[in-house]
């Protein structure tokens, strides 16, 4: 019986005008937004290999770039908006990314208005919408028509009813995102210019996993509001204000709420602070300037001197670094705190991973930033043998730069709450309905 | 009429969704004035801060100029977080924008909550909410074949519903509205004058205009197809399209649609505009100087002044290129949004707000205008007008067996009295002006609410009622 009612289920849902235009808009917009953001990333990955070309290892100064990332064809996330470039040396260490034209964000301001339009769009706005549709009135369509009696008479139970009614609405949900997945998958594999490995193939399908938890968790809500409302259209109205609510109003409180909890120094407080931590060195590094002018005036040459200023500014430039990375810090937690604000937002679980696994998160920025602070530990080591050992220096390179990049495992272990959260908002939903469909009149 | 009028705002006002419309709205709006207060404050500090520092310390190297904060953001932000507060003037009209203040760049994107995103999102869902059941609905329970056995017209009906609709939707429009003024006016009274009521009244009217196309919309849809679920589904398809992809997906297609240089490309520019415009002027000096055609330091100095200078200029023109482009970039994609209402009702707002892109260009026109005056002061003052960029140079000639520094000019501060300092002003805005600016978003709304209400006359004319 349970079979015959998945079955039925399938069938209606597969059928219904409502899953049509739902998949059609999502399949459209999946496929036309991947292709775009292809040809968008395309020019990104061209600078950036120009610019690797261009720049690499050109007087004392150090330029690292930034790769843009493959999968933010399909999830934007902070890939387009954070800076590519970033110039190190001994007196100065930014914490920052700029752009190439050097303003702060390579995403000009003009154009930051417009938001991403990619696939996680798609299936946080445009699937989760189709799903809402088909759950709505899975058991309240049914109370009013009276089938509900009737499937009852027959040796079925409540529970069984609801389960087969879930397990058949999930699998259209699940095909619709299937399908959606592999349009924009199709997308990316077809061009010539992309070439998808293991590795990519493996963030895919993860990031499928978690759309499918996401949907699923809509799915059961859906069904949980079905069963507390007697008219589909009431319940219909309640879901979708309660959508607007988690895909909207809730992340854009949970903002604000943290930018209240977590108050961010402004430019004075942290100069104060430099000025503050570099003071006992001051004297001697004003001394050393002075002393050093005098020098160059002079055209003379102390090995000593050069040796003392080099060490002096690389020392201030560690020490303003330890503030501009506190400050940062102070982003990150704020950041933290408006994410744990939207714990319970679906929408803000599924972005949180979806981006991790594609490498468009701050996480893999932080990585990124943390790679370039090691990599002038190693300038650092190399510029000093210029005044010790010369022709060591002359013999030695810069090491390649390098950060570390999140493994698909990595990115899971540190996404549990992600996954656990979704999976029981799904428990509770499917569980509440139960406890309403139990005890629902049925007329 | 009146009688379907009050019937079916009767009905409207007793649905759970117009409760929850009216909790959800009041909530929204209140959270509206108070983050408004909250920005407005702290953009007047920055304001006052920075006006005082001009008129304790004015300077001949360079000027800050501020932009006036405009308490309307609550009716349209017009992406304020991105604009600068105002912009840096050095001679020769080198305009540089001035740091926004720390922002936490790593937090998540979230749209403003002003006026304008609450009834772009909420009030327009809302429309639809109500106006796709306005025809099928009653056709699929039988009670339109038993309204039109009345003598009663279809067009009668239609505009009953669409009246009745808008009437209902204008309830939580306005209690928010009041409730997130009252905030504003409770806890920055100074933010609010009387002169700013025709442009909220305005406002108004304008949200009126726009939720007409989605109540039109809604009833063309009821009207045509039959089944008030797949009627919804369509709305809700729609919706999608005018409010998320259209506006957004105009941003990345305009990067396709215009003939821009990469960042990375201009960039690369810029060396080569250094090699040839100011190191080529520097070694033609060089060669002057090496056949004897210049021997006198003071004459070296005055020609590589000069050939700094020309540099110099190249080099600004090619900043000002790159930025002119990215704006060219913006219009194009803020006019190809213009397909999707929400957009056309955006921008009007932005308009009559005086907030966003046109109001930083016009804050950019007076600031041109004063460069002129602050050139003159200088010239007046200091003897010379020097031009920088974001570069500076240095380097030095041999002229008869003697090294001699040269670096590129710099402006040069005025010691003496400062007291006739020209103040700079920014035109105060005008409404009419505004309205102007916003004229072709609001022939856009016409035309959109002019179709869809054919078409919603037409479907209903057509339309079986059995």
């Amino acid at each position: 019986m349970l079979t015959a009612i998945i079955k039925r289920d399938i069938l209606e849902y597969m059928m219904s005008s409502k899953f049509l235009i739902g998949l059609g808009l999502s399949v459209v917009l999946a496929g036309m937004s991947t292709f775009i953001n292809i040809g968008d990333y395309l020019q990104r990955q061209q600078d950036y290999l120009d610019a690797i070309n261009d720049f690499e290892n050109r007087g004392i100064s150090v330029q690292i770039f930034r790769e843009p990332q493959v999968l933010s064809t399909l999830v934007q996330g902070k890939d387009r908006v954070l800076g590519n470039r970033i110039e190190i040396d001994y007196w100065n260490l930014p914490i920052q990314t700029s752009g190439y034209m050097g303003h702060t964000s390579q995403h000009h301001r003009y154009l930051s208005g417009f938001i991403s339009v990619d696939f996680a769009f798609v299936v946080r706005i445009v699937l989760s919408l189709m799903v809402i549709f088909l759950g709505y009135n899975s058991i309240c369509e049914e109370t009013v028509q009276g089938t509900l009696r009737l499937t009852l008479a027959n040796s079925l139970s409540r529970g069984q009813l609801l389960l087969g009614k879930f397990i058949g609405g999930l699998f259209v949900v699940l095909g619709s995102l299937t399908i959606a997945t592999l349009v924009a998958v199709l997308v990316l594999v077809l061009h010539p210019a992309i070439s998808v490995n293991w590795d990519l193939a493996l963030r895919i399908l993860t990031m499928w996993g978690i759309s499918a938890l996401y949907l699923g968790a809509f799915f059961t809500l859906s069904l949980m509001i079905s069963t507390i409302f007697n008219r589909p259209s009431v319940a219909l109205l309640v879901l979708l204000q309660i959508w607007i609510v988690i895909i909207v109003v809730y992340p854009n409180v949970s903002v604000i709420l943290s930018q209240h909890v977590v108050k961010i120094p402004g430019w004075e407080e942290l100069n104060d602070r430099k000025r503050a931590i570099f003071e006992p060195y001051k004297r001697q590094y004003d001394e050393n300037q002075k002393a050093f002018i005098k020098m160059a005036r002079f055209g003379q040459y102390d090995m000593e001197l050069r040796k003392k200023r080099f060490e002096l500014s690389a020392h201030r430039t560690e020490l303003h670094y330890r503030i501009d990375n506190e400050y940062s810090q102070e982003l990150t937690r704020q950041m933290h705190i408006a994410q744990n604000i939207a714990i319970c937002s679906p929408s803000i679980l599924l972005n949180g991973v979806m981006q991790r696994l594609a490498g468009t998160d701050i996480r893999e920025f932080d990585s990124f930033m943390e790679g370039v602070k090691r990599h002038w530990l190693k300038y650092l080591e190399r510029q000093s043998l210029q005044y010790t050992d010369y022709k060591a220096y002359k013999e030695s390179e810069l090491p390649e730069f390098t950060y570390v990049k999140q493994s698909v495992a990595e990115c899971i272990a540190q996404t549990p709450h992600h996954w656990i959260i979704l999976f029981l908002l799904s428990v509770i939903f499917f569980v509440m309905a139960h406890m309403v469909f139990i005890k629902k009149d049925i007329g | 009429m009146i009688t379907i009028i009050k019937r079916e705002i009767l009905e409207h006002l007793q649905s759970l969704q117009f409760l929850i419309l009216i909790i959800l709205s009041i909530l929204l709006f209140v959270m509206n004035g108070w983050i408004s207060v909250r920005k407005h404050r702290e953009q007047m500090t920055r304001y006052s801060d920075g006006v005082k520092g001009i008129a304790q310390n004015p300077s001949t190297v360079q000027a800050s100029l501020y932009m006036h904060p405009n308490p309307l953001v609550l009716l349209a932000d017009g992406g304020s977080k991105y604009q600068p507060p105002g912009y840096s003037l050095a001679p020769k009209g080198k305009l540089t924008p001035l740091p926004a203040g720390l922002k936490n760049f790593k937090m998540p994107f979230v749209p403003e909550l002003d006026w304008a995103f609450i009834i772009i999102v909420i009030f327009s869902l809302y429309a639809l909410l109500l106006a796709f059941r306005g025809i099928s609905g009653e056709k699929e329970v039988g009670t339109l074949r038993l309204v039109l056995s009345n003598s009663l017209r279809r067009n009668q009906v239609l505009l009953a519903k669409y009246f009745s609709i808008l009437l209902t939707v204008g309830i939580p429009l306005i209690l928010g509205g009041l409730v997130s003024l009252s905030v504003v006016s409770i806890f920055l009274p100074e933010a609010l004058s009387l002169m700013l009521v025709p442009r909220i009244g305005l406002m108004l009217l304008l949200t009126f205009f726009y939720l007409s196309i989605f109540v039109f919309l809604g009833l063309f849809v009821s009207s045509l197809v039959t089944r008030s679920s797949v009627v919804l589904l369509i709305l809700l398809a729609a919706w999608i399209l005018f409010v998320f992809v259209v506006p957004n997906l105009s941003g990345i297609l305009s990067d396709k649609l215009t003939d821009v240089p990469s960042e990375y490309q201009s960039a690369k520019q810029v060396s080569s505009i250094l090699k040839e415009q100011v190191w080529a002027r520097i070694d033609k000096v060089r060669e002057r100087v090496k056949r004897g055609e210049l021997t006198m330091e003071e004459v070296i100095r005055r020609e590589t002044d000069r050939a700094y200078e020309e540099g110099q200029e190249e080099v600004r023109k090619h900043y000002a290129g790159y930025e002119n482009a990215m704006k060219h970039r913006a219009n194009v994609a803020r006019n190809l949004s213009r397909i999707s209402p929400t957009a056309l009702f955006q921008f009007a707002s932005e308009s009559l707000a005086d907030t966003g892109p046109r109001r930083e260009e016009r804050f950019l026109k007076d600031a041109r205008v004063y460069s002129s005056v602050y050139d003159n002061y200088i010239l007046e003052k200091v003897g010379r007008l020097v031009g920088t960029s974001d570069w500076s140079f240095g380097a030095s000639i041999t002229v008869n067996g003697k090294s001699i520094d040269i670096s590129s000019p710099h402006p040069q501060e005025y010691e003496g009295d400062k007291s006739d300092f020209p103040h700079f002003a920014e035109s105060s805005p005008n409404l009419a002006y505004n309205m102007q600016q916003a004229a072709l978003d609001l022939a856009g709304l016409a035309i959109w609410n002019l179709i869809l209400s054919i078409l919603a006359f037409a479907a209903i004319a057509r339309c079986d009622v059995r």
